[in-house]
Protein backbone atom coordinates (compact mmCIF):
# COMPACT_ATOMS: atom_id res chain seq x y z
CA UNK A 1 0.00 0.00 0.00
CA UNK A 2 2.72 2.52 1.30
CA UNK A 3 4.94 1.63 -2.03
CA UNK A 4 1.78 2.32 -4.83
CA UNK A 5 1.12 5.66 -2.96
CA UNK A 6 4.71 6.25 -3.29
CA UNK A 7 4.65 5.43 -7.10
CA UNK A 8 1.19 7.85 -7.55
CA UNK A 9 3.35 10.92 -5.77
CA UNK A 10 6.50 10.29 -8.26
CA UNK A 11 4.43 10.67 -11.68
CA UNK A 12 1.98 13.40 -10.56
CA UNK A 13 5.62 14.97 -9.69
CA UNK A 14 7.06 13.76 -13.19
CA UNK A 15 3.89 15.43 -14.23
CA UNK A 16 4.19 19.14 -12.86
CA UNK A 17 8.03 18.76 -14.70
CA UNK A 18 8.39 20.13 -18.37
CA UNK A 19 8.84 17.10 -20.33
CA UNK A 20 11.83 17.51 -21.42
CA UNK A 21 13.40 17.10 -17.86
CA UNK A 22 10.90 14.34 -17.15
CA UNK A 23 12.99 12.64 -20.18
CA UNK A 24 16.28 13.06 -18.88
CA UNK A 25 15.15 11.78 -15.52
CA UNK A 26 13.55 8.52 -16.68
CA UNK A 27 16.74 8.23 -18.76
CA UNK A 28 19.12 9.07 -15.68
CA UNK A 29 16.83 6.44 -13.56
CA UNK A 30 17.08 3.58 -16.33
CA UNK A 31 20.38 4.09 -16.53
CA UNK A 32 20.92 3.69 -12.42
CA UNK A 33 18.73 0.64 -13.03
CA UNK A 34 20.82 -1.06 -15.06
CA UNK A 35 24.21 0.05 -13.56
CA UNK A 36 24.05 -0.46 -10.18
CA UNK A 37 23.96 -3.92 -10.05
CA UNK A 38 27.04 -4.01 -11.67
CA UNK A 39 28.44 -0.97 -10.30
CA UNK A 40 28.28 -2.73 -6.97
CA UNK A 41 29.82 -5.91 -8.35
CA UNK A 42 32.74 -4.11 -10.15
CA UNK A 43 33.46 -1.64 -7.71
CA UNK A 44 32.43 -3.10 -4.29
CA UNK A 45 30.28 -0.27 -3.64
CA UNK A 46 26.69 -0.57 -1.86
CA UNK A 47 24.27 1.65 -3.86
CA UNK A 48 20.41 0.68 -3.43
CA UNK A 49 18.82 -0.75 -6.09
CA UNK A 50 15.85 1.05 -6.93
CA UNK A 51 13.72 -1.05 -5.75
CA UNK A 52 14.81 -0.34 -1.96
CA UNK A 53 14.41 2.93 -2.47
CA UNK A 54 11.14 2.97 -3.30
CA UNK A 55 10.62 0.58 -0.94
CA UNK A 56 9.72 -2.92 -1.94
CA UNK A 57 12.98 -4.28 -0.96
CA UNK A 58 15.73 -4.00 2.05
CA UNK A 59 18.88 -2.38 0.88
CA UNK A 60 21.26 -5.10 0.34
CA UNK A 61 24.34 -4.79 2.60
CA UNK A 62 27.68 -6.59 1.38
CA UNK A 63 28.46 -9.41 2.95
CA UNK A 64 32.28 -10.17 2.93
CA UNK A 65 33.57 -14.09 4.24
CA UNK A 66 35.25 -12.96 7.81
CA UNK A 67 38.19 -15.20 7.22
CA UNK A 68 40.58 -12.70 8.32
CA UNK A 69 39.82 -12.42 12.18
CA UNK A 70 39.27 -15.78 11.94
CA UNK A 71 42.65 -16.33 10.75
CA UNK A 72 44.31 -13.86 12.82
CA UNK A 73 43.07 -15.74 15.92
CA UNK A 74 44.13 -19.02 14.80
CA UNK A 75 47.47 -18.05 14.10
CA UNK A 76 47.21 -16.67 17.38
CA UNK A 77 46.08 -19.47 19.04
CA UNK A 78 48.87 -21.56 16.83
CA UNK A 79 51.40 -19.41 18.37
CA UNK A 80 50.50 -20.29 21.78
CA UNK A 81 50.61 -23.70 20.88
CA UNK A 82 54.37 -23.47 20.02
CA UNK A 83 54.00 -25.31 16.80
CA UNK A 84 51.84 -28.01 18.19
CA UNK A 85 49.46 -28.88 14.75
CA UNK A 86 46.42 -30.54 17.42
CA UNK A 87 44.17 -27.83 17.57
CA UNK A 88 40.14 -27.75 16.50
CA UNK A 89 39.76 -28.84 13.16
CA UNK A 90 36.02 -27.88 13.06
CA UNK A 91 35.95 -25.12 10.64
CA UNK A 92 35.77 -26.12 7.73
CA UNK A 93 37.06 -22.55 5.95
CA UNK A 94 40.08 -22.19 7.69
CA UNK A 95 41.00 -25.94 7.75
CA UNK A 96 43.31 -25.58 4.58
CA UNK A 97 45.62 -22.46 6.09
CA UNK A 98 45.90 -24.93 9.39
CA UNK A 99 49.24 -26.34 8.08
CA UNK A 100 50.60 -22.75 6.72
CA UNK A 101 49.77 -21.47 9.58
CA UNK A 102 51.46 -24.27 12.27
CA UNK A 103 54.47 -24.08 9.89
CA UNK A 104 54.20 -20.51 10.19
CA UNK A 105 54.13 -20.79 13.96
CA UNK A 106 57.08 -23.43 13.98
CA UNK A 107 59.17 -20.78 12.18
CA UNK A 108 58.63 -17.84 14.77
CA UNK A 109 58.96 -20.85 17.67
CA UNK A 110 62.21 -21.60 15.78
CA UNK A 111 63.58 -17.96 15.36
CA UNK A 112 62.90 -16.66 18.77
CA UNK A 113 65.15 -19.26 20.54
CA UNK A 114 68.02 -17.16 20.51
CA UNK A 115 69.75 -18.89 23.37
CA UNK A 116 73.02 -19.33 23.51
CA UNK A 117 74.44 -22.92 23.07
CA UNK A 118 74.92 -24.67 26.43
CA UNK A 119 78.90 -24.85 27.20
CA UNK A 120 79.43 -28.71 28.08
CA UNK A 121 76.60 -30.04 25.14
CA UNK A 122 75.28 -29.71 22.08
CA UNK A 123 71.70 -27.92 21.93
CA UNK A 124 68.83 -30.58 22.91
CA UNK A 125 65.96 -29.04 20.68
CA UNK A 126 62.33 -30.82 19.77
CA UNK A 127 62.00 -28.48 16.98
CA UNK A 128 61.29 -31.02 13.29
CA UNK A 129 64.33 -32.18 12.45
CA UNK A 130 63.16 -32.09 8.61
CA UNK A 131 62.22 -28.18 8.88
CA UNK A 132 64.91 -25.93 7.45
CA UNK A 133 65.12 -23.68 10.70
CA UNK A 134 66.71 -26.98 12.58
CA UNK A 135 69.71 -24.62 12.64
CA UNK A 136 71.04 -23.23 15.35
CA UNK A 137 70.30 -19.13 15.90
CA UNK A 138 68.67 -20.38 12.47
CA UNK A 139 71.65 -20.02 10.14
CA UNK A 140 74.02 -22.15 11.60
CA UNK A 141 74.80 -26.20 10.58
CA UNK A 142 75.15 -28.57 13.66
CA UNK A 143 78.56 -30.61 12.39
CA UNK A 144 78.02 -32.97 15.45
CA UNK A 145 80.37 -32.53 18.54
CA UNK A 146 79.55 -28.79 19.61
CA UNK A 147 80.77 -27.27 16.30
CA UNK A 148 78.71 -25.64 14.18
CA UNK A 149 78.90 -23.87 10.71
CA UNK A 150 77.68 -21.11 9.06
CA UNK A 151 76.42 -20.59 5.75
CA UNK A 152 80.15 -18.95 4.59
CA UNK A 153 81.54 -21.64 5.98
CA UNK A 154 83.08 -20.26 9.42
CA UNK A 155 82.75 -22.49 12.38
CA UNK A 156 82.16 -21.95 16.07
CA UNK A 157 83.14 -24.43 18.39
CA UNK A 158 84.49 -25.50 21.76
CA UNK A 159 86.95 -23.11 23.31
CA UNK A 160 87.37 -19.82 24.71
CA UNK A 161 87.33 -18.92 28.83
CA UNK A 162 83.58 -19.15 28.28
CA UNK A 163 83.61 -22.87 26.93
CA UNK A 164 82.01 -21.86 23.26
CA UNK A 165 82.77 -19.45 21.19
CA UNK A 166 78.91 -18.45 20.79
CA UNK A 167 79.42 -18.01 24.16
CA UNK A 168 82.48 -16.11 24.07
CA UNK A 169 80.95 -13.66 20.81
CA UNK A 170 77.67 -13.28 22.61
CA UNK A 171 79.33 -10.81 25.17
CA UNK A 172 79.44 -8.45 22.24
CA UNK A 173 75.55 -8.44 22.48
CA UNK A 174 76.21 -5.82 25.66
CA UNK A 175 78.26 -3.04 26.65
CA UNK A 176 80.33 -3.64 29.57
CA UNK A 177 80.47 0.03 31.15
CA UNK A 178 83.08 -0.61 33.68
CA UNK A 179 85.07 -2.71 31.56
CA UNK A 180 88.62 -1.20 30.98
CA UNK A 181 89.28 -0.26 27.03
CA UNK A 182 87.10 -0.35 24.03
CA UNK A 183 84.06 -3.12 23.91
CA UNK A 184 82.65 -3.27 20.82
CA UNK A 185 78.99 -3.68 21.25
CA UNK A 186 77.07 -5.18 18.17
CA UNK A 187 73.31 -3.69 18.06
CA UNK A 188 71.16 -6.74 17.39
CA UNK A 189 70.46 -10.22 18.55
CA UNK A 190 72.28 -13.27 18.00
CA UNK A 191 70.89 -14.14 14.53
CA UNK A 192 72.00 -10.74 13.52
CA UNK A 193 75.25 -10.79 14.76
CA UNK A 194 76.43 -13.95 13.20
CA UNK A 195 74.97 -12.87 10.34
CA UNK A 196 76.89 -10.00 9.94
CA UNK A 197 80.04 -12.02 11.12
CA UNK A 198 79.22 -13.91 8.07
CA UNK A 199 79.05 -10.93 5.71
CA UNK A 200 81.95 -9.16 7.09
CA UNK A 201 84.19 -12.27 6.66
CA UNK A 202 82.71 -12.44 2.75
CA UNK A 203 83.39 -8.78 2.03
CA UNK A 204 86.40 -9.14 3.25
CA UNK A 205 87.40 -11.98 1.16
CA UNK A 206 86.18 -10.57 -1.76
CA UNK A 207 88.27 -7.74 -1.04
CA UNK A 208 85.59 -4.92 -0.83
CA UNK A 209 85.79 -1.28 -0.26
CA UNK A 210 87.06 -0.75 3.57
CA UNK A 211 87.58 -4.23 4.14
CA UNK A 212 90.96 -5.91 4.95
CA UNK A 213 92.54 -8.86 5.54
CA UNK A 214 95.53 -9.55 7.89
CA UNK A 215 97.15 -12.84 8.57
CA UNK A 216 98.73 -12.82 12.42
CA UNK A 217 100.67 -15.90 13.57
CA UNK A 218 98.37 -18.59 11.97
CA UNK A 219 94.98 -16.50 12.77
CA UNK A 220 93.60 -13.99 10.22
CA UNK A 221 91.87 -11.06 11.41
CA UNK A 222 89.33 -9.66 8.69
CA UNK A 223 88.00 -6.68 8.43
CA UNK A 224 84.89 -4.99 7.04
CA UNK A 225 83.08 -1.51 6.80
CA UNK A 226 79.50 -1.70 6.78
CA UNK A 227 77.12 1.31 5.04
CA UNK A 228 75.39 1.93 8.03
CA UNK A 229 75.99 1.31 11.98
CA UNK A 230 75.63 -1.73 13.55
CA UNK A 231 76.79 -1.26 17.05
CA UNK A 232 78.68 1.09 19.41
CA UNK A 233 81.65 1.54 21.34
CA UNK A 234 81.16 0.57 25.35
CA UNK A 235 83.48 -0.45 27.24
CA UNK A 236 84.99 2.76 29.63
CA UNK A 237 86.40 4.12 25.86
CA UNK A 238 82.69 3.92 24.68
CA UNK A 239 81.61 5.32 28.26
CA UNK A 240 84.16 8.60 27.91
CA UNK A 241 83.44 8.98 24.40
CA UNK A 242 79.44 9.29 24.66
CA UNK A 243 79.34 5.58 22.99
CA UNK A 244 79.89 6.42 19.37
CA UNK A 245 78.11 4.28 16.53
CA UNK A 246 80.60 1.71 14.90
CA UNK A 247 80.35 0.78 10.98
CA UNK A 248 83.51 -1.64 11.38
CA UNK A 249 83.30 -5.44 12.41
CA UNK A 250 86.11 -7.47 12.94
CA UNK A 251 86.20 -10.96 12.97
CA UNK A 252 89.49 -13.13 14.26
CA UNK A 253 89.57 -16.74 12.13
CA UNK A 254 92.42 -19.51 13.20
CA UNK A 255 91.65 -21.93 10.20
CA UNK A 256 88.35 -21.73 9.47
CA UNK A 257 87.38 -21.72 13.32
CA UNK A 258 85.74 -18.47 14.69
CA UNK A 259 88.03 -16.98 17.25
CA UNK A 260 85.81 -14.02 18.32
CA UNK A 261 84.07 -11.21 16.41
CA UNK A 262 83.47 -7.74 17.39
CA UNK A 263 82.13 -4.15 15.87
CA UNK A 264 85.41 -2.03 16.02
CA UNK A 265 86.00 1.54 15.20
CA UNK B 1 81.47 -8.32 45.00
CA UNK B 2 83.83 -7.03 42.31
CA UNK B 3 86.54 -8.98 41.56
CA UNK B 4 89.53 -6.88 40.62
CA UNK B 5 90.86 -7.31 36.97
CA UNK B 6 94.70 -7.57 36.20
CA UNK B 7 95.59 -6.72 32.53
CA UNK B 8 98.69 -4.92 31.18
CA UNK B 9 97.07 -3.15 28.39
CA UNK B 10 94.67 -3.26 25.27
CA UNK B 11 95.56 -5.47 22.78
CA UNK B 12 97.84 -4.64 20.13
CA UNK B 13 96.82 -7.46 17.78
CA UNK B 14 93.07 -7.43 17.52
CA UNK B 15 92.27 -3.89 19.52
CA UNK B 16 89.28 -4.84 21.85
CA UNK B 17 90.44 -7.55 24.20
CA UNK B 18 92.62 -7.15 27.39
CA UNK B 19 96.07 -8.25 27.76
CA UNK B 20 95.62 -10.56 31.23
CA UNK B 21 97.76 -12.64 33.19
CA UNK B 22 97.26 -16.42 32.69
CA UNK B 23 98.14 -18.94 35.34
CA UNK B 24 98.77 -22.85 34.64
CA UNK B 25 99.29 -25.10 37.08
CA UNK B 26 100.82 -28.58 36.46
CA UNK B 27 102.66 -31.00 38.41
CA UNK B 28 103.16 -27.87 41.10
CA UNK B 29 104.33 -25.97 38.93
CA UNK B 30 103.34 -22.35 38.16
CA UNK B 31 103.33 -21.00 34.70
CA UNK B 32 102.53 -17.60 33.75
CA UNK B 33 102.11 -15.62 30.67
CA UNK B 34 100.49 -12.78 28.96
CA UNK B 35 97.01 -13.97 27.16
CA UNK B 36 94.47 -11.57 25.40
CA UNK B 37 91.30 -12.50 26.91
CA UNK B 38 89.67 -11.53 23.19
CA UNK B 39 91.51 -12.53 20.13
CA UNK B 40 93.77 -14.88 22.44
CA UNK B 41 97.00 -14.35 21.72
CA UNK B 42 99.85 -15.22 23.75
CA UNK B 43 102.92 -13.14 25.07
CA UNK B 44 105.75 -14.50 27.37
CA UNK B 45 105.44 -11.59 29.67
CA UNK B 46 104.04 -8.22 30.25
CA UNK B 47 106.99 -6.99 28.18
CA UNK B 48 105.09 -8.28 25.09
CA UNK B 49 108.05 -8.05 22.86
CA UNK B 50 108.01 -12.19 22.45
CA UNK B 51 104.62 -13.60 21.47
CA UNK B 52 104.29 -18.08 21.93
CA UNK B 53 103.00 -19.08 18.45
CA UNK B 54 100.29 -21.37 18.40
CA UNK B 55 100.63 -24.14 15.77
CA UNK B 56 98.51 -23.58 13.23
CA UNK B 57 95.74 -26.65 14.03
CA UNK B 58 95.01 -25.34 17.39
CA UNK B 59 91.93 -23.20 17.87
CA UNK B 60 93.19 -22.78 22.10
CA UNK B 61 95.83 -21.52 23.32
CA UNK B 62 98.18 -23.75 25.23
CA UNK B 63 100.44 -23.93 27.78
CA UNK B 64 104.24 -23.77 26.43
CA UNK B 65 105.08 -25.43 29.82
CA UNK B 66 102.02 -28.44 29.81
CA UNK B 67 100.73 -28.52 26.62
CA UNK B 68 97.28 -28.59 28.12
CA UNK B 69 94.96 -25.98 27.33
CA UNK B 70 94.48 -22.45 28.84
CA UNK B 71 91.23 -22.69 29.36
CA UNK B 72 91.12 -26.17 31.11
CA UNK B 73 90.75 -26.65 35.23
CA UNK B 74 94.49 -26.27 35.82
CA UNK B 75 94.44 -22.80 34.12
CA UNK B 76 92.99 -19.36 35.53
CA UNK B 77 93.28 -15.57 35.69
CA UNK B 78 96.51 -14.88 38.47
CA UNK B 79 95.48 -13.53 41.41
CA UNK B 80 97.05 -9.85 42.93
CA UNK B 81 99.17 -12.51 44.81
CA UNK B 82 100.35 -14.69 41.92
CA UNK B 83 101.05 -11.86 39.72
CA UNK B 84 103.73 -10.68 42.50
CA UNK B 85 104.65 -13.96 42.67
CA UNK B 86 105.66 -13.75 38.90
CA UNK B 87 107.31 -10.20 39.97
CA UNK B 88 105.13 -8.99 37.59
CA UNK B 89 102.89 -6.62 39.70
CA UNK B 90 104.96 -3.15 38.69
CA UNK B 91 103.65 -4.13 35.18
CA UNK B 92 100.14 -4.70 35.74
CA UNK B 93 97.47 -2.70 35.84
CA UNK B 94 94.46 -3.60 37.65
CA UNK B 95 90.45 -2.46 37.30
CA UNK B 96 87.36 -2.56 39.27
CA UNK B 97 84.88 -4.62 37.23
Amino acid sequence: MVSRKRTDTAINTLRMIPTKWAIVLVALLIGYVLLQPRLNQWLGWNLPSVASLVGDEKPTTKKEPKPTKEVVSKEKASEKVTGNVTENTSDKKTSDKKSEIAQASTTKTANRTNDPVPKDSAPKDSRPKDAAEDKIHGILKDLGRNRFESPEGLVYGPGSEEGHRLKHIERHLEDQPSRPGPHGVFDGDMKAFLVAIDRAFAMANKGAKGSSKKEDDGAVVYEATFEKPIGFLGGTDGKRRKNPALKKMRVVVRGKSVITAFPVQ
Amino acid sequence: MTSPLIYVESCPVCGDGLCRIRICVTNQRLTGLVLCDECETMWTDPSMQERIAPSSSETEPKCPTCNQSLWGDQSHWASIGEVCLLGWFDRVRIAKV
